[in-house]
């Protein structure tokens, strides 16, 4: 799989305009990370694939400042150590200034801190959601380095509370899973709902798969809250909304995105959560994204459903572009680019061999240009990270209906708002 | 909200109690920790599950609700025949692994037999029913509100009130019959009583059908006012343990005791610690009866 990787990129490369320039060595070599192998094969497998495309795709369009680009994947099997030596290899043997990956947080960070930092090389992943990553960026611990084109679960607290407000509720008590997820998500949305007006009556952790959660339960009760904002996982979380509701707390509850399932309705019975109200994830909704999504269907005979997918090819976009707008290829210079070409009042260019060619002609005339992808127009704050779109549902009956759709600028704003 | 917090604990305490029971027998009678005992209540609870659908299926009265409960007849014929499965399960462990190791074997290897026992059960149970929770009934039951801001719900006044005869109909046959005297006086001295003409394999066979009947009501308590999971005797076997140290083994009352105090300390420690330190009470608790009073409350000093 790997050697026919590695060919399809030197075809790639090769089809791209050979003329050198002065400036850069060709080929322009991009690493990428990625388990293509091991528990998340075929996950990863399908990124790596669409991260070649977005290479191939840039070639078409000429190449990184006249070179082609190089397209070099190393496998992480999904594993720390086996990622941590793949992006020392590319770095140190092969000379890549940027690394696209890893997929789990988990591979991600120790790349990171141990190699992408002390390199002085661009690191942006397509998939890691941890926020420990934010936290990291707000110590300064990575200089910068780091990037992805993955929401982070900053939004989900944010979301949370204003569904809450904006339903009239004032004092809402909180019930959590006691994970890193669980614990960071109540800290924040306690954070939040102040910001927004609202309040807390309790804040009451919970530990997975108890029997009973009868005590949390009666103690989320005291205060007599007009609302319960559950962050939980469906069996559990099951199990704590029949007691909440027996013991008689409200069926005012907002749930996180983990209760949008099937088996989380029928455990309590759809009839009793007919006033709950939910967020989620979405897609954005703009012709980039669509325009994408063709291209797509048409090079893999398949539409791009799947974890990364999007992500990745704008990962891949976002560096080369910045390696276009800076002129050497060096990681300070493409770290100190990405802002930008994604910058927000630059002109709009989009995903495709056309659009990165009018893209490249902008940065030859000395325009700052806005990238918009396939994942939308991206906007990364200090830390590196960027935001999604979100959307809300609730329970018609046993229907899950839509109620309402937040752009990516409505999160970022209300994001800002929020932190500010 | 400390009445409320009370009443929980009550309400925990009695199925902490039932369990508790039949644990502090077989500990003191035939002298091994058995940590297998809880998994008897999770199998009550999942055979009642069989009974019920069976019972149900006639129609009629047996598939109607009673009263303000959410259950019918069907789950009230359901629980003896529990009772009976269940304490078929004991007795099969019994004659098949407890009693051979115990002839051979130290206590150290019961223990670890009956670990093993524990997870062979438990495992039993998902490949036939599965892993998901189960429900007697789908019905949402609302409780209703006590003088004193109290909230319980009707099947839980039914747990309490099966509890409480429970325990009476044990003290009577403790205290008044032959069975349950020659009972106590193997618990004192085995040798001595076999001496005197007691039929000890009779009344082993007797404490493991107690205790296993005990665990099967229990089960089905829990089952009824929370839910059915594979793991669900598995969760309590910490507050199990704590009851039965606690109220000194062997002891009815301090089996029930004991799992009072357990439900009504885990209940109200969430007034002053956070929640999440609250599966950590019963062991806090055999800490300091070990520490305080190595019998427990109504036990006798070892000579």
């Amino acid at each position: 799989m790997l050697q026919k990787f590695g060919l399809a990129a030197v075809v790639a490369a090769l089809t791209g305009i050979g003329s050198s320039a002065g400036a850069v060595d060709c080929p322009v070599k991009l690493g990428a990370i990625l388990p293509v192998s091991g528990p998340m094969g075929q996950v990863g497998e399908r990124i790596a694939e669409t991260g070649l495309f977005a290479v191939e795709q840039f070639n078409e369009a000429g190449g990184v400042l006249g070179c082609p680009v190089e397209y070099v994947l190393r496998d992480t099997q999904g594993q720390s150590a086996v990622g941590v030596d793949a992006a020392k290899s590319l770095v140190d043997l092969d000379g890549v200034q940027a690394l696209i990956g890893a997929v789990s947080s988990g591979v991600s960070l120790p790349v990171l801190t141990s190699v992408a930092v002390p390199s002085k090389v661009v690191q942006v992943s397509c998939c890691s959601s941890s926020e420990s990553f934010t936290t990291l960026a707000e110590e300064g611990k990575t200089e910068g380095y780091w990037f992805r084109t993955y929401a982070t679960n900053r939004s989900q607290s944010a979301i949370g509370a204003k569904l809450t407000v904006d339903s009239g509720f004032r004092k809402t008590a909180v019930i959590y899973v006691n994970t890193d997820f669980g614990v960071g998500l109540a800290k924040r949305f306690e954070r939040d709902i102040a910001k927004l007006g609202g309040s807390i009556t309790s804040l009451v952790a919970y530990n997975e798969s108890q029997q009973s959660y009868r005590a949390e339960v009666t103690k989320a009760l005291e205060g007599n809250p007009d609302s319960l904002f559950l962050v939980a996982f469906p069996v559990d979380g099951a199990t704590i909304t029949r007691e909440w509701l027996s013991l008689g707390g409200t069926d005012n509850l907002i749930v996180n995105n983990s209760l949008r399932s099937d088996d989380y309705f029928q455990a309590v019975g759809s009839q009793f959560l007919q006033n709950m109200q939910g967020y989620d994830s979405a897609q954005p909704r703009l012709p980039s994204v669509d325009s994408f999504n063709e291209m797509f269907e048409a090079r893999f005979e398949g539409p791009p459903n799947g974890p990364g997918l999007h992500s990745v090819y704008d990962a891949v976009t976002v560096v080369l572009l910045a390696m276009e707008a800076s002129g050497d290829i060096t990681g300070d210079s493409i770290r100190d680019n990405i802002r930008l070409v994604t910058s927000p009042d630059g002109v709009e260019v989009y995903p495709g061999p056309e659009g990165i060619a009018r893209a490249k002609e902008l940065l030859a005339e000395g325009k700052t240009i806005r990238y918009v992808g396939a994942t939308g127009a991206l906007s990364f704050d200090g830390n590196g990270d960027v935001q999604a779109p979100k959307m809300t549902w609730k329970l018609d009956g046993d229907e899950n209906v839509e109620t309402g759709y937040m752009s990516t600028a409505e999160v970022a704003e209300l994001i800002r708002m929020l932190d500010g | 909200m400390i009445l409320q917090h009370v009443a929980d604990g009550i309400l925990s305490g009695a199925v902490v109690a039932l369990g508790a029971i039949g644990l502090s027998f077989t500990m003191k009678m035939l002298r091994f920790a058995n940590f297998s005992h809880s998994e008897l209540l999770t199998w009550g609870a999942y055979s009642a599950l069989v009974f019920v659908a069976f019972f149900s299926s006639f129609g009629g009265f047996l598939d109607r609700t009673i009263g303000p409960f959410s259950f019918g007849a069907s789950l009230l014929l359901a629980m003896p025949c529990a009772c009976i499965a269940t304490s078929m399960v004991a007795l099969l462990l019994h004659r098949f692994v407890f009693e051979r190791l115990s002839r051979m074997a130290g206590h150290m290897t019961m223990v670890f037999a009956s670990f093993g026992v524990a997870l062979t059960l438990r495992h039993l149970v998902v490949l036939i029913w599965g892993s998901d929770p189960i429900y007697y009934s789908r019905e949402l039951q609302f409780a209703i509100l006590l003088p004193g801001n109290v909230r319980v719900m009707p099947d839980q006044v039914f747990l309490l009130g099966l509890t409480v005869v429970v325990v009476i109909a044990l003290h009577l046959f403790m205290s008044r019959s032959r069975a349950g005297i020659s009972m106590r006086g193997v618990a004192e001295n085995p040798d001595l009583a076999r001496a005197s003409g007691v039929n000890v394999d009779r009344i082993v066979t007797w404490v493991w059908v107690i205790g296993a009947s005990g665990a099967a009501i229990g089960g089905v308590l829990y089952g009824m006012t929370v839910q059915l999971r594979p793991e669900l005797g598995f969760s309590l076997i910490l507050p199990l343990f704590a009851a039965a140290i606690l109220g000194g083994t062997g002891s009815l009352y301090g089996a029930v005791l004991g799992g009072l105090i357990v439900g009504l300390s885990e209940n109200l420690s969430v007034m002053v610690i956070p929640t999440t330190y609250k599966p950590a009470v019963p062991f806090l608790l055999i800490l300091a009866i070990l520490y305080f009073r190595p019998e427990g409350i109504f036990g006798e000093r070892s000579r």
